[in-house]
């Protein structure tokens, strides 16, 4: 009854930010991101891809609270690079890897339907 | 860009091998990533790709034994018809018609009446879609193609139903998820030890051996425990309900996570401040690997400098020592290819 609607998990209110970021005074070259009506599926793709990077120090993510759509990630990097730049890299390293996936996905199944025609239905 | 590419998975991305092709199935292997990427293809596959499916139903008759809620909740799960749905149909909420319309609805009859001794099924096949519409056909799939059962109806009782399909994705409602099942599993023989089998005796002969376990090498006997391995391997079965091609399913779940980064990248470089940010990421990444001078920037280059600062000025704080790396980078362009903050698709 007074649950709240499913949209919301995925549509942003008015006035609501994708990301927020608040810098680390305590660390250096640290940041906490916090990512709006996202979850698992973004936060820990970032956070495995950002862990491969090697100037980065510290990557981790956590959903504070299970009913909330949002995530926190934190990204503590050397002084080579900073946080916000680690995680543009590593949005457009999966971003790059996932058109590859796209395109040896597509170049197999149509290989597949060229070897089993008639398979492919509907 | 630098020399930081490689650190990527070591040779060229993600591998697909694909076992197995039909109408609703697409099983593959797909190696050489990580979890998080695969898990993340499985998550998104279940529950972001958006599919049609009747959201309102407009009760005109119903004198069947099924209440108008329990039949309403039946007609929602009928998969319908909706390749290319993205280039056919708008979601609602985006749609600039009050209710709903032709470009972000479809619409179906239902119109059922016994009138014989004989009880009558109905069946999804006695929708009858809208003159016109591109999609939003029930998905008959079955041998003698009448679909799925909805109701039943003896001597002088009738339907008559008007259903509103809508686009929308399963993480609102399980009724619009594409995939009936999405199967995923790596590490068939347990090398990594990620599950603990409960056993009497021994776990071996008591647990049966996995559907994959064929595709990798059994452990040798007394094999030490690798404790750095991860794993790369996956085993993937998407099961699709018909509504969709599950390669179409596949790909449209890479581009919707690559929307998300897309709008992650536009989102972080917001944070650095009117801008600013893909200066500053490219200019940091690009810029100072060059000049060497250190990452000193970050703390302040958000509200203390706005983007056109550091286009014309850029001297502040740190001198002018950066101009080389700073005056490449537009506010996007300072990445490898430049292509992708720039309007990804």
């Amino acid at each position: 009854m007074n649950a709240p609607d499913r949209f919301e998990l995925f549509i942003m209110q008015d006035g609501e930010e994708k990301v927020t970021a608040v810098d680390e005074t305590r660390v250096p070259n640290c940041v906490t991101f916090t990512f709006n009506k996202e979850d698992h599926t973004l936060g820990n793709l970032l956070r495995a891809q950002l862990l491969k990077d090697p100037k980065v120090l510290f990557a981790g993510y956590k959903i504070p609270h299970p009913l909330f759509p949002n995530f926190e990630l934190r990204v503590q990097t050397t002084d080579e690079t900073n946080p916000r730049a680690a995680v543009v890299k590593a949005s457009q390293e999966l971003i790059k890897d996932l058109t590859i996936f796209r395109n040896n996905f597509t170049r197999e199944w149509e290989l597949k339907k060229m070897i089993e025609p008639g398979k492919e239905g509907i | 860009m630098d020399g930081f590419d490689m650190m990527d998975s070591g040779t060229d991305g993600p591998i697909v091998t694909i076992r197995k092709a039909d109408a609703m199935h697409a099983d593959f292997v797909l190696s050489n990533v990580d979890l998080a990427f695969a898990n993340s293809i499985r998550r998104i596959i279940l529950a972001e790709v958006p599919t049609l499916a009747i959201d309102l139903v407009e009760v005109i008759a119903n004198s069947s034994v099924l209440p108008d809620e329990l039949l309403s909740h039946r007609l929602g799960l009928i998969p319908l018809e909706s390749s290319n749905i993205d280039e056919k149909m708008l979601y609602t909420r985006d749609c600039d018609c009050d209710g709903y319309c032709e470009r972000c609805s479809v619409v179906l009859t239902l119109v059922a009446k016994c009138t014989g001794d004989q009880n009558v099924t109905v069946y999804a096949r006695d929708l009858a879609v809208a003159a016109g519409a591109q999609l939003g056909n029930p998905v008959l799939s079955d041998e003698a193609g009448k679909g799925s059962i909805i109701c039943k109806l003896r001597k002088g009782q009738e339907l008559n139903l008007k259903c509103i399909a809508k686009k929308g994705i399963a993480k609102e409602h399980a009724k619009w998820q594409p995939c009936a099942a999405v199967s995923f599993e790596y590490d068939p023989h347990n090398k990594l030890k990620h599950v603990d089998y409960w056993y009497e005796t021994d776990a071996k002969t008591e647990w049966p051996k996995s559907a994959n376990a064929p595709w990798e090498e059994p452990p040798a006997e007394n094999e030490p425990f690798d404790f750095s391995a991860v794993p790369t391997k996956f085993y993937i079965d998407v099961e699709t309900v018909g509504s969709l091609q599950p390669d179409e399913v596949l790909r449209q779940g890479i581009k919707y996570l690559q929307e998300k980064l897309a709008t992650v990248i536009a989102g972080v470089n917001k944070t650095a401040g009117a801008g600013a940010g893909g200066a500053n990421g490219g200019g940091d990444v690009n810029g100072m690997d060059q000049d060497g001078y250190g990452g000193a920037r970050s703390p302040d280059m958000g509200d203390a400098n706005g983007y056109r600062n550091f286009n014309d000025g850029y001297v502040t704080p740190y001198g002018g020592a950066g101009g080389g790396g700073a005056g490449a980078q537009t506010p996007f362009g300072g990445y490898g290819g430049g292509g992708y903050s720039n309007g990804w698709p």
